[in-house]
């Protein structure tokens, strides 16, 4: 009796431990296999990130950046270079061409997927990052055709960054950084890099935001001051350095003699002039759909007894909107 | 010879023209669109006068204003919810008079061809019975809600409802129409988990359909008001014992409002985290409503599908219900014996054992809780009305079973905040196609349940009130 229970016991243990595709070995394995592809991918786009700034990645860079021992380092290259991804000239770290090809689709596959987070998920800015960073490894050349094609093949991700082709080209990053840019004259904000975290954090508690016009008022060894006509913005030198800004578009020169929506006093008749660039994806799709396009004629008739929202009269229909909504439309007053 | 262009070409051009294009093409599409539209109606359309308009405009201001906006908001809901409940009275018991006749004859013609008594209790005063219990008072209460509420939507009224509620729902993290599934949620809960179709950020509209629960649904109604009536009301007379009960169940419809807030923060806040969504809202103009496309959409899509729904799941707690108390076991039946482990548990909360196998057997549909429990209260084999007087009720309960105040208000507490039944169960999970957040629908609301019941049953005792 008591062999009975034993063998039936040994071969519950194996079967957990053994079981194909669901046993606790084959698990392993596949964890195992992910997290080496990870692995190889992450140091793929610090190779690349090093070559498009460049200079060349080094072991020290390249442990730095994935946080891993001399000897994993080591164990990573060789690996990569059996795999025809990278070769060691000297010091420096060269992607291959198809190393670069492999790098290239990781970065698009990042980049959409903050833009589908950002536009679609509606994800708040700070957390897109981490969450992209997850999912850039699982999705294959097909699917992310897919993404792109859904997306309307967006050329920019929600903090500026060109994204790769599908034939990986990849433009060059415009723009100069905000602590290099003369003060006085009007800059529109077109990058703000997302790593480290912190600074990242800092820009975004700030308040700045992509597209934003702003001008530099004062500048020290200690903080840049700096407006986009209604509020001030403090910086830290080293924080300001990852904003990036460009000369002004044709289209911020019409937003700036227009008011958002939302300042309207009631019945104040109005023109669309532009939808913001911050507004991309589902919630442009829908202000669009509902008629807000530019030109339109549009008026506050009616509100809410604690202020927000209001509706708006437009295009014959009543259309509420809340305050934040109303902050991203800019109109002129007729 | 020309040279045939291939769909290739076509495609690659496209894609090489594709990166020339400035960022703001697609709004210039639209807007092109919008122009072409415009001067087709306008050549179309003549437009009489401002009359209409203006009429809209004073109505508009009335129902928004802060003095009486809120008030018409109110008055609307709690004429709504009584129409409801006194019209349902009536009809149902119509209804199940009929059905209970049927039923006896269904037993009669069983009895005669000498069928074994256990296929006659089976089928008659299990599946049958459960049947017939659900369709007699679920089918009246939805076939006066529904078309009332719908009359509301085709009016114009709702959306406006959602834009004055909208600032709480906002700072809740969750969408101004959650408002709208939430009433149709007084209705049926299952019904306005569907409603929820309507927001149209699907971070939103999980908060929406996870939190739908917390308003009493028609099937539970009756459950408060009789508990309202018999125990909350019971020291008092006449007109003033019907104040303290309607106070009562308002008091409680609040409570669940309260925790939809709540629980719609909490969510927004953590597994349902992200940006306010954009919120749109039209106000259409005020029309007269189309009486047949009211009939339909209320009876055949709304009704008959949730009663079509509950049907099917009440058909079996029937038969488990009659199994569990007509099998012996000792001198007692297996009902008493299950809620005899149960009642431990039962007591920390307040409660007891039967009414938590209640609550457990009766989740196919809430309206079949209250004669579950007066079965095995009065030890009887099929589920049955409690005694006929509010006396006889709490002599019953209180007298014979040991129930106090705390028990009534708890079972009513519990009936407010415990898990979605199993119609709306099986509807999440329909619309989010998830079995992970049908999951979590259940484990939220019975979690929240189990908390309030067992402090509350904790604090009255500690404080000597239990």
């Amino acid at each position: 009796m008591n062999l009975l229970y034993w063998s039936i016991l040994v071969i519950a243990l194996a079967l957990i431990l053994f079981l194909p595709r669901l046993g606790l070995l084959a698990l392993y394995k596949n964890w195992r296999t992910a997290y080496e592809r990870e692995q190889v991918e992450d140091a793929l786009k610090h190779l690349l990130d090093r070559e498009q700034s460049g200079r060349h990645a080094s072991p020290e860079s390249l442990g730095g950046t994935l946080d891993l021992s001399r000897a994993n380092v080591t164990r990573l290259i060789e690996s990569m270079e059996t795999q025809g991804l990278v070769e060691s000239r000297g010091a420096e770290l060269h992607l291959t061409a198809e190393g670069e090809r492999w790098a290239l689709h990781v970065v698009r596959a990042h980049r959409l997927w903050e833009r589908y987070l950002a536009d679609e998920a509606r994800m708040p800015l700070g957390q897109i990052h981490g969450e992209a960073h997850r999912r850039e490894h699982s999705l294959t050349e097909a699917q992310l055709d897919a993404l792109d094609a859904a997306l309307g093949h967006p050329t920019r991700d929600p903090h500026g960054d060109f994204i790769p082709t599908r034939e990986g080209s990849l433009p060059k990053a415009e723009g100069t950084p905000l602590t290099a840019w003369q003060a006085d004259r009007p800059a529109r904000i077109v990058h703000l890099e997302d790593e480290p975290a912190i600074a990242f954090e800092q820009i975004l508690a700030a308040g700045l935001r992509l597209g934003q016009t702003i001008r530099i008022l004062e500048r020290t060894p200690q903080r840049l001051v700096l407006s986009d006509g209604e509020n001030e913005y403090r910086l830290a030198p080293t924080v300001a350095a990852n904003v990036t800004v460009a000369a002004l578009p044709e289209s911020e020169l019409l937003k700036r003699e227009a008011v958002p929506l939302v300042e309207l006093a009631h019945a104040q008749k109005a023109e669309i002039v532009t939808l913001d660039e911050a507004v991309q994806g589902f919630t442009r799709r829908r202000f669009l759909d509902l008629g807000l396009t530019p030109g339109t004629l549009i008026y506050p008739e009616l509100q809410n007894f604690f202020g927000d929202p209001r509706a708006y009269r437009v295009r014959g229909t009543l259309i509420a909107l809340r305050k934040d909504q109303a902050a991203q439309i800019w109109v002129k007053p007729v | 010879m020309t040279t045939s262009i291939q769909p290739n070409d076509v495609l690659a051009k496209a894609e090489a023209l594709r990166n020339n294009l400035s960022t703001g093409f697609r709004d210039e599409i639209v807007k092109s669109m919008y122009s072409e539209a415009e001067s087709i109606a306008h050549r179309a359309v003549k437009t009489a006068s401002d009359k209409k308009y203006d009429f809209d405009q004073k109505i508009d201001r009335l129902v928004t204003s802060p003095i009486t906006g809120l008030p018409i908001m109110l008055l609307l809901l709690a004429a709504l919810i009584w129409l409801t409940v006194e019209g349902a009275n009536v009809a149902s018991d119509a209804i199940a008079t009929v059905l209970f006749t049927l039923g006896d004859w269904g037993r009669t013609l069983f009895e005669y061809i000498h069928a074994p008594w256990w296929i006659t209790g089976f089928v008659w005063d299990g599946i049958y019975r459960g049947l017939a219990w659900v369709i007699s008072v679920m089918l009246p209460p939805m076939a006066i809600f529904f078309p009332a509420f719908t009359f509301l939507e085709d009016l114009g009224y709702l959306p406006r409802v959602a834009f004055n509620l909208d600032w709480m729902f906002k700072k809740a993290g969750a969408h101004g129409k959650q408002s709208l599934t939430m009433a149709m949620g007084f209705g049926c809960n299952a019904a306005g988990v569907v409603a929820t179709r309507v927001i149209d950020s699907p971070r939103e509209r999980l908060i929406a359909i996870l939190t739908n629960n917390f308003v009493p649904c028609n099937g539970r109604f009756p459950t408060l008001i009789m508990l309202a009536t018999v125990f909350v009301a019971a020291g008092f007379g006449g007109f003033t014992s019907s104040i303290i009960a309607a106070a009562t169940v308002v008091g409680v419809v609040l409570i669940g409002v309260g925790f939809t807030f709540v629980m719609s923060w909490i969510l927004s806040r953590t597994v349902l985290k992200g940006e306010a969504s954009a919120f749109t809202l039209e106000l259409p103009p005020y029309r007269r409503p189309n009486v047949s496309r009211i009939l339909y959409t209320s009876l055949i899509d709304r009704t008959i599908f949730v009663l079509w729904r509950a049907m099917q799941t009440a058909a079996p707690a029937g038969a488990i219900i009659w199994i569990l108390a007509n099998v012996p076991v000792g001198t007692s039946n297996l009902a008493a014996v299950i809620a005899g482990w149960l009642n431990p548990f039962g007591v920390l909360l307040g409660l007891d054992g039967v009414i938590l196998l209640s609550y457990i057997i009766a989740i196919p549909a809430n309206e079949i809780v209250v004669p579950t429990m007066m079965m095995m209260y009065m030890g009887a084999g099929m589920m049955v009305d409690g005694p006929s007087t509010n006396e006889a009720i709490r002599s019953l309960l209180i007298g014979g079973h040991g129930w106090t105040m705390l028990t009534a208000i708890n079972l009513m507490l519990f009936a407010l905040l415990h898990n979605p039944c199993g119609t709306t169960i099986i509807t999440i999970y329909k619309e989010t196609k998830s079995l992970k957040w049908a999951t979590l629908s259940v484990v939220i609301t019975l979690g929240t349940a189990f908390l309030v019941t067992f402090l509350t049953a904790t604090i009255a005792r500690l404080l000597g009130w239990a």
